[in-house]
């Protein structure tokens, strides 16, 4: 309990608002009108607000001490210097900001207006991440993005001005009519910025975006003829591993790089299972229960289902509680995420070995196929294991059928 | 009950044609159930008859109809199955009747499989009344299918009865021309019992339940009895009819039709078209036509979970408890583990099997591919029956193989013969007959191997017949082939589960087809999957499935922990229901490759 108490909260505010929506995005975004917006924010007051009292009626953990906030979209950057006051009010109120806090803000380059920077740096706003994705303009375009390289640039040079040193720039590899030498292009241009931090994605194909649609539906909109094939995709990422290790941004993440010292404090939280709160739509939050169990909350990606209801409970759409053996589960399937790896013995402690070990065991197993490397007591990925995670994580998954999935679905029910 | 009042009958028809509801309302005209208790198509018990609409066993129901002449009758509806599968129950089910409903599509015309039913009911001398369903559908032809009946069947038509089975219209006239034209039973009730077994089945209470026919004599609770066959004696305990609720009897009379239990506790004692008589005062001679059925289409059962097996050898036993035509032996495989080589009477059979163990035991099924039972006389002169492609003898110590030849009957349009004859060419048909019977219907009467039906001819034929062709076939002795056993390696490794036997000729053909189906259905692996069709040590095809490049979920951050996990849950799942062959995962499909080898011929 006592750790617990100690352990510091992590807030994530969802903006959902786009001025459109990019082809390859699967998040609960959407271009609506800014008389809509401060509606949303007035809500997002509301419900931190009301966070410790939910909290509390949950019976989890909510620490008051804050030493991460993350605004997350959507495009944040479209909010008002207003809006940020607002919510940075209320967050004052509520909780307590660390004096290092890391405090992000997602912005899409050429949609941050002067007026909104300078409220941001007024705020404590420490940190930014510009989705650029492709620095080849036809690329961007074409993908639904509105803007330049040239644009970039420029908000660089701006965010620097004003004190922002600390950046994260986001590529995607698997845009259409990519090729390996635009790739190439778009990385070094990334890398001669200077910027700290760079996350490189691979194209994730799904049914929740349109180009994901079109792919798997076998279409040729959104340019699905030109997405690159599987095999050019891997060289991408490959390259992009080596090029930006050689800049200084070391992997510290399947997809993230940084120069040391600068990963995201706030993204870092998500692998590490620490705990976090989220607001507003498809916000999804993350406490310890006094009993030990943990709590995975999500709210609803409706918008208008979300503004329909003024309490905070009304649009959680899912709550789980994890039993030991699901956080052992996540413990994997998150923390093999980063380079630093699973640590046996930290996962020992938290779990009794009886609990971990059978975990440990599948572990070196895998490590014996080549897909996890195991040093000093630490289980890691290799790169051939870092492409094909999805069959390593699934390893780890379903270790122990027992109360912890019935009191899920429970649980869920309750919620529905 | 007096012998003149009685009448039995079964109704024949096509697939679809109105069979069920017609009986359906059969017994609702008669009071025999109330609309309310009707669910439609009551006689079609099981889940799985009802989904495919098809009969798979036998019932018979007692109906009191008080005619217009103020007399109240006994009909005895014996509702037979209606595939080519069952044609020896179909048979059994007809030679318990004195007439038949031949029940025919007003759009659609008389089908192969209601012609081959209709000569049987004529060879068992029952009289036919012909009855014109579906008359209120639009395309409704009531002269062009009497002049179908009587070109294709040979039967006068012309007082065939003109119904509508959903609506109700005409159904009156049918059940009147029951009692009017079809003969009473003839049987004697002062002669030594003699009953036929039509059909019979396990229940959990009563242990095996068996529907007869008396012919001759009378049948009593109480009463000693012994099946001809096998010489095996009971003593009746409870008898019944069914209308279609269950209803105690103290006895059956000659002419009538009811259930009986005897505490019999293995269904395969009581044989379809077996007698059943007197222990004390037994007849004299067995009825006729009585044949041991014989399984003609063989395939291996495994669970996909080795653990399993033993629930499938559980389920696989209630099964045959209920249904003796088909039978099963433990086999072995190298790379299924331990299984089951079963026999069924036809590829349908095998499919009902299968999905009733799928869903009444919920087991994981892989299925090998279907063949036929192959006689293989030896160089050193012996000769044996091999069914089982891991069993096939080395090439050089084989004289002479023997495949089973099934005569088969295609009626279709005539615009689809020109596909269905280059099928059966391919399938290695030998013609006998093409016959016009109707101006625009074509009969092909053909000699087939029953290795080529049991793969993919009948959704083949489905397919270049655009479903206007129905087909009809009996065993029709055997044919020397030269048949090679064609294996298939995976990653170097041959996997006995998938051999087949192929013509020597068809090889190299099939084996390309077949690698080609293997690498659609088998999923990217960690690396690279070669796989190869083998005659011996020749290598006849070969495929590769490339290796799985990525798998990764690019973006996890605090809104997608749960999704992904439930994506990777999900991929899970489908993995487990994979079968892993050394280091590669093979999913069930993929072991019943052959049968869809056809698909791309086909579209």
């Amino acid at each position: 309990m006592a750790a617990s108490l100690r352990q510091t909260s992590g807030l994530y505010f969802s903006v959902p608002f786009c001025r459109s929506k990019c082809t390859y995005c699967n998040f609960a975004s959407g271009v609506y009108p800014a008389s809509e917006h401060s509606k949303y924010v007035d809500r997002l007051v509301s419900d931190l607000s009301a966070a410790p009292a939910w909290a509390r009626s949950m019976q989890v953990t909510l620490s008051r001490q804050v030493d991460t906030v993350y605004f997350g979209g959507g495009t944040p950057s479209l909010l008002s210097g207003d809006h940020f006051r607002q919510i940075f009010r209320a967050i004052r109120n509520e909780f307590m900001l660390t004096r290092d806090a890391e405090i992000t803000v997602e912005c899409a380059p050429g949609q941050l207006s002067d007026a909104t920077l300078g409220a941001m740096v007024e705020v404590g706003v420490n940190r930014v991440s510009l989705g650029v994705q492709s620095f080849i303009d036809e690329e961007a375009h074409r993908s639904g993005r509105l803007h330049s390289r040239a644009q970039v640039l420029d908000d660089l040079h701006r965010l620097r001005s004003a004190g922002i040193n600390n950046l994260n720039l986001d590529l995607l590899a698997g845009l259409a009519g990519q090729t390996l030498q635009s790739w190439r292009e778009s990385l070094s241009v990334l890398i001669d910025t200077g910027v700290p931090h760079a996350s490189v994605y691979m194209l994730e194909i799904d049914e929740e975006s349109r180009l994901g649609r079109e792919l798997l539906s076998g279409g040729a909109r959104y340019g699905a003829e030109l997405v690159p094939s599987d095999d050019a995709i891997v060289q991408m990422y490959e390259e992009s591993v080596e090029a930006l290790s050689e800049a200084g941004l070391k992997q510290y993440e399947i997809s993230n790089f940084a120069q040391p010292g600068r990963e995201s404090a706030h993204n870092l939280r998500y692998w590490q299972r620490k705990p976090y709160l989220g607001i507003g739509l498809d916000a999804s939050s993350m406490l310890p229960a006094e009993d030990g169990s943990v709590l995975r909350a999500a709210t609803t990606a409706d918008l208008d289902e979300f503004l329909k209801h003024s309490d905070r409970q009304e649009p959680i759409i899912e709550t789980s509680w994890l039993g030991p053996t699901q956080q052992i589960e996540e413990a994997w399937f998150l923390g093999l995420r980063r380079n630093a790896g699973v640590s046996f013995a930290a996962l020992r402690k938290e779990f009794g070995a009886e609990a971990a070990d059978p975990s440990i065991a599948i572990a070196r197993r895998l490590a014996d196929e080549g897909l996890l490397s195991i040093q000093r007591g630490k289980a890691a990925l290799t790169s051939r294991g870092r492409l094909i995670s999805n069959n390593v994580f699934a390893e780890f998954l379903g270790l122990g059928r027992g109360w912890s999935v019935e009191e899920e679905d429970c649980a869920e029910a309750v919620a529905h | 009950m007096d012998s003149s009042l009685l009448r039995n009958f079964a109704i024949i028809a096509h697939i679809d044609h109105g069979k069920s509801t017609l009986s359906d309302r059969l017994l609702e005209m008669t009071g025999s159930l109330t609309a309310r208790e009707m669910q439609a198509q009551v006689l079609d018990a099981m889940d799985l008859e009802r989904e495919r609409g098809i009969t798979i066993k036998a019932h018979a129901v007692r109906m009191m109809y008080k005619a217009k002449d103020g007399i109240t009758y006994q009909l005895n509806l014996i509702d037979t199955p209606g595939h080519v599968d069952f044609s020896y129950e179909v048979s059994r089910s007809l030679a318990s009747c004195e007439g038949a409903l031949l029940v025919v599509d007003a759009s659609q015309g008389v089908e192969a499989q209601t012609l081959a039913n209709a000569y049987l009911a004529i060879n068992n001398g029952l009289e036919i009344i012909p009855v014109i369903n579906k008359i209120d559908l639009p395309s409704a032809d009531i002269t062009r299918t009497q002049e179908a009946i009587e070109q294709a069947v040979g039967l006068d038509a012309t007082d065939a009865i003109p119904v509508s089975a959903k609506t109700g219209l005409g159904v009156g006239d049918v059940l009147e021309a029951i009692v009017h034209r079809l003969p009473p039973p003839a049987g004697d009730i002062e002669k030594p019992l003699q009953a036929l077994i039509f059909d019979s089945w396990f229940d959990p209470y009563r242990g095996v339940v068996v529907l007869a026919r008396v012919v001759n004599g009378r049948m009593y609770r109480g009463q000693k009895i012994r099946f001809l066959s096998n010489g095996r004696t009971f003593q009746i305990d409870a008898m019944g009819v069914l209308t279609p609720k269950p209803v105690a009897i103290e006895e059956l009379t000659a002419g009538e039709v009811g259930f009986f239990t005897a505490t019999i506790k293995n269904v395969a004692d009581t044989k379809i078209g077996d007698t059943v008589t007197d222990d004390e005062f037994p007849a004299a001679e067995a009825l006729p036509g009585f044949m041991e059925i014989l399984p003609m289409v063989f395939a291996g059962l495994y669970t996909v979970d080795s653990h399993e097996h033993t629930l499938l050898r559980d389920a696989l036993e209630k099964l045959r408890l209920n249904d003796s035509s088909f039978f099963f032996e433990p086999e072995s495989s190298v790379a299924l583990g331990f299984g089951f080589r079963c026999g069924f009477l036809g590829l349908l059979h095998m499919e009902i099997i299968q999905e009733r163990i799928e869903r009444e035991y919920n087991l994981d099924l892989i299925t090998t591919a279907p063949g036929v039972r192959y006689r293989i006389t030896l160089t050193s002169g012996e000769v044996i029956e091999v069914e089982n492609p891991s069993r096939w003898p080395e090439p050089t110590n084989i004289e002479k193989i023997e495949e089973p030849i099934i005569k088969a009957m295609i009626l279709t349009n005539e615009e689809y013969v020109g596909g269905i004859l280059k099928l059966v060419e391919e399938k290695r048909g030998k013609q006998l007959n093409f016959e016009y019977v109707t101006p625009t219907r074509v009969m092909l009467t053909y000699e087939l191997p029953l290795n080529e039906i049991v793969l993919d001819f009948y959704d083949r034929l489905k397919s270049v017949s655009r479903g206007y062709a129905s087909l009809d076939y009996q065993l029709a002795g055997m044919w020397t082939s030269p048949m090679v056993k064609m294996d298939i390696l995976v990653s170097g490794e041959p996997v006995d589960a998938l051999s087949i036997i192929v013509h020597r000729d068809h090889a190299y053909e099939r084996g390309k087809a077949l690698v080609a189906k293997m690498r659609e259905l088998i999923p990217r692996q960690q690396f690279e999957v070669a796989i190869q069709a083998a005659i011996g040590s020749k290598i006849v095809a070969r495929e590769t499935v490339s290796p799985l490049r990525k798998n990764v979920i690019a973006k996890c951050y605090g809104g997608d922990i749960s999704r992904k996990r439930k994506l990777l849950e999900k991929q899970k799942e489908g993995k487990k229901r994979m079968k892993r062959i050394g280091k590669v995962d093979i999913p069930q499909e993929a072991f019943l490759a052959v049968l869809r080898v056809g698909e791309d011929a086909q579209s």
